[in-house]
């Protein structure tokens, strides 16, 4: 497919990434030669997993203690009384 | 024990024969780690191989080593090896970067399974190496923070993402590192140093600790200057791990048990789809000449298929950055990391915290895997990439029926010059192509120095690749041993700064 600009700027809302112009055209640019590329697993045959086949073993689900919430604390951006310290919920996010 | 050459510097011994002579109190860990910091204090202004050398503390644990030893106790098969860590490797209490700005600052909280391992076999950590941002490169120019020199040739990139932990052991900083391999990110650094790279089974060595970048490839492995060394570290790191949900229970074994044994009448598996004039002229030539190194070996060729090779760098650039996509979600201004002075509201927060602390390559992975995961889009690319994908694995099953091992060109070049291709992320994705397939299918894979491009005039290192089944690591091991003694490769680069120019 032939990737576009608006393509761009819908995937990068997606994603929460912002761009400037510039970025964008540069982007989709780079991003639609790699999706020509990609095209062609078109051309190449596929099969389905075989479920039956053993993978890695998930080990059982055990309760054991968790990160110290201070040691957690120490890398957060904010904090208050032991929560995390966020910026007001409602609005933003026009690119 | 393999022999010591007369008159090495302390330096230039092996991981076995460092773990040897502390043992026996011949040499002390101190000693050591003193040798390594000195050849470190003169190579590294050379390839900037580290973010941050952990010099005091490396002095106080090697000291603390040297107690133990002087107690009656044995530390352990790795005592007093200095190891140099990738900087997406938890060890808690210090900085780790994942070489991106998001995650400057951040420190640790706990340690990785894999380097706890190292830690109570005796090791003693270096420092952290520079890495491409998340792991995403091929040449290490996408860290945030600095460019890693080839140490053979100071124009030429080291490879990535682990190009640090590959310079560093090439120039004798330490005799072994450790980093992580998602796409080829060990045996490509590894190939292109001229030193050896594995990357262990899906599975073999706990993740815990690891930043992840795509859940369904990484692994841990070793990045040693022999064979033996790599194997010997890979054995102290290998195993079950209750933290790692996808840590196989498999037992792990001695690698070094049957390492030496030759490999007459193996069968080694040769992929009909490598087409040399997709190598460089050197790389073709060295191609050829490592098969007749296997053949003298004992080893005995045979034709095996996989015909979805061509496809393997589109199936990895789908399935891998998709994956990317939602592991880097967490890096969203809130927890930790990053977080923009400017926004006033949560959504903003995480729009500009995101782009602020990523780099280009980094956004362009997570919008490609945001591409490939997006409605409309998900059946077109992500499902079909997951089913060539298992097209493949059945492929390479077949393979392994006739075959033992598997081997390609670890990278289709030598070394390519600093700055080549960064313009261009197409063409450094497909320096990926052989070392992609053992990635996506979970296989047991090493790289292994396979002689020089003398031919083409640039000395640089080239290297074999050999893939095993699945859990198969002892079997790899063996054969890469095997290869190695019939090269009879040495590491000593050479620094070299004039460009030359040449065959890449």
């Amino acid at each position: 497919m032939a990737l576009t600009h608006e393509d761009v700027k819908k995937i990068a809302a997606l994603a929460r990434l912002r761009f400037t112009p510039e970025e964008e055209l540069r982007l989709t640019g780079q991003l639609a030669k790699i999706v020509d590329y990609i095209d062609q697993l078109q051309a190449f045959e596929t099969a389905e997993p075989d479920l039956g086949s053993r993978g890695v073993e998930e080990a059982a689900d055990q309760t054991a203690p968790c990160l110290p919430r201070e040691k957690f604390l120490a890398n957060a951006p904010a904090s208050l009384d032991g929560f995390l310290l966020v910026p007001e919920v409602k609005g933003g996010g026009d690119a | 024990m393999p022999e010591m050459s007369e008159g090495a510097e302390i330096w230039e011994l092996s991981v076995e024969e460092i773990a040897a002579k502390v043992r026996s109190r011949e040499i002390s860990a101190s000693e050591i780690l003193e040798a390594c910091l000195a050849r470190t204090a003169r190579v590294e202004p050379l390839i900037s191989a580290y973010l941050e050398i952990f010099e005091v503390e490396a002095r106080e644990r090697a000291a603390a080593l040297d107690r133990r030893i002087a107690a009656g106790e044995d530390p352990g098969p790795l005592a007093g090896v200095p190891v140099a860590l990738k900087d997406n490797l938890s060890l808690d209490g210090h900085a780790l970067t994942c070489g991106s700005r998001i995650l400057a600052g951040y420190v640790a909280p706990f340690t990785a399974t894999a380097v706890e391992r190292l830690l109570a076999a005796g090791a003693v950590p270096l420092g952290r190496n520079n890495m491409d941002e998340f792991a995403m490169g091929s040449s290490c120019e996408n860290s945030a923070y600095q460019l890693t020199r080839n140490p053979w040739d100071l124009g030429a990139v080291p490879g990535g993402s682990s190009g640090g932990p590959a310079a560093a052991v090439a120039a004798g900083s330490v005799p072994l590192s450790f980093g992580s391999d998602t796409g080829g990110s060990i045996r490509q650094p590894a190939a292109l140093c001229g030193v050896v790279g594995v990357k262990p089974t899906y599975g073999r060595v706990s993740r815990y600790g690891l930043v992840a970048f795509a859940s369904s490839t990484d692994q841990i492995g070793p990045i040693a200057r022999t064979v033996r060394d790599s194997a010997l570290a890979l054995e102290v790191i290998a195993g079950a791990d209750p933290r790692d949900a996808t840590c196989a229970t498999e037992p792990v074994g001695s690698y070094l048990a049957g390492i030496e044994q030759d490999i007459s009448g193996l069968k080694v598996g040769v992929i009909r789809e490598i087409d040399p004039k997709a190598l460089s002229a050197a790389a073709a030539r060295n191609w050829q000449q490592s098969l007749d190194r296997l053949t003298g070996a004992g080893a005995e060729l045979v034709e095996v298929s996989l015909p979805s090779l061509d496809a393997a760098i589109a199936v990895y650039y789908v399935v891998a950055t998709s994956e990317a996509s939602a592991n880097l979600a967490r890096f969203d201004g809130v927890r930790y990391g990053h977080r923009s002075a400017k926004a006033d509201n949560l959504t903003d927060l995480y729009f500009d915290s995101r782009s602020e602390g990523f780099g280009p390559e980094v956004k362009r992975r997570i919008m490609l895997g945001t591409f490939a995961l997006s409605s409309g889009y998900y059946d077109a690319y992500y499902g079909r990439a997951r089913g060539v994908l298992e097209h493949m694995r059945a492929e390479l099953a077949t393979a392994f029926e006739t075959a033992g091992v598997v081997v390609t060109p670890t990278t289709p070049t030598a070394a390519f010059r600093l700055g080549e291709k960064v313009d261009d992320p197409l063409a450094m994705y497909l320096s990926d192509i052989f070392t992609t397939p053992a990635s996506l299918v979970g296989l047991p894979t090493i790289a292994v120095p396979s002689g020089s491009d003398n031919a083409g005039d640039t000395g640089l290192p080239l290297s074999l690749q050999i893939m095993g089944r699945p859990f198969a690591e002892a079997t790899v091991f063996r054969v890469a041993r095997a290869f190695e003694r019939e090269v009879g490769w040495s590491v000593a680069p050479t620094f070299r700064e004039a460009r030359v120019a040449g065959d890449h």
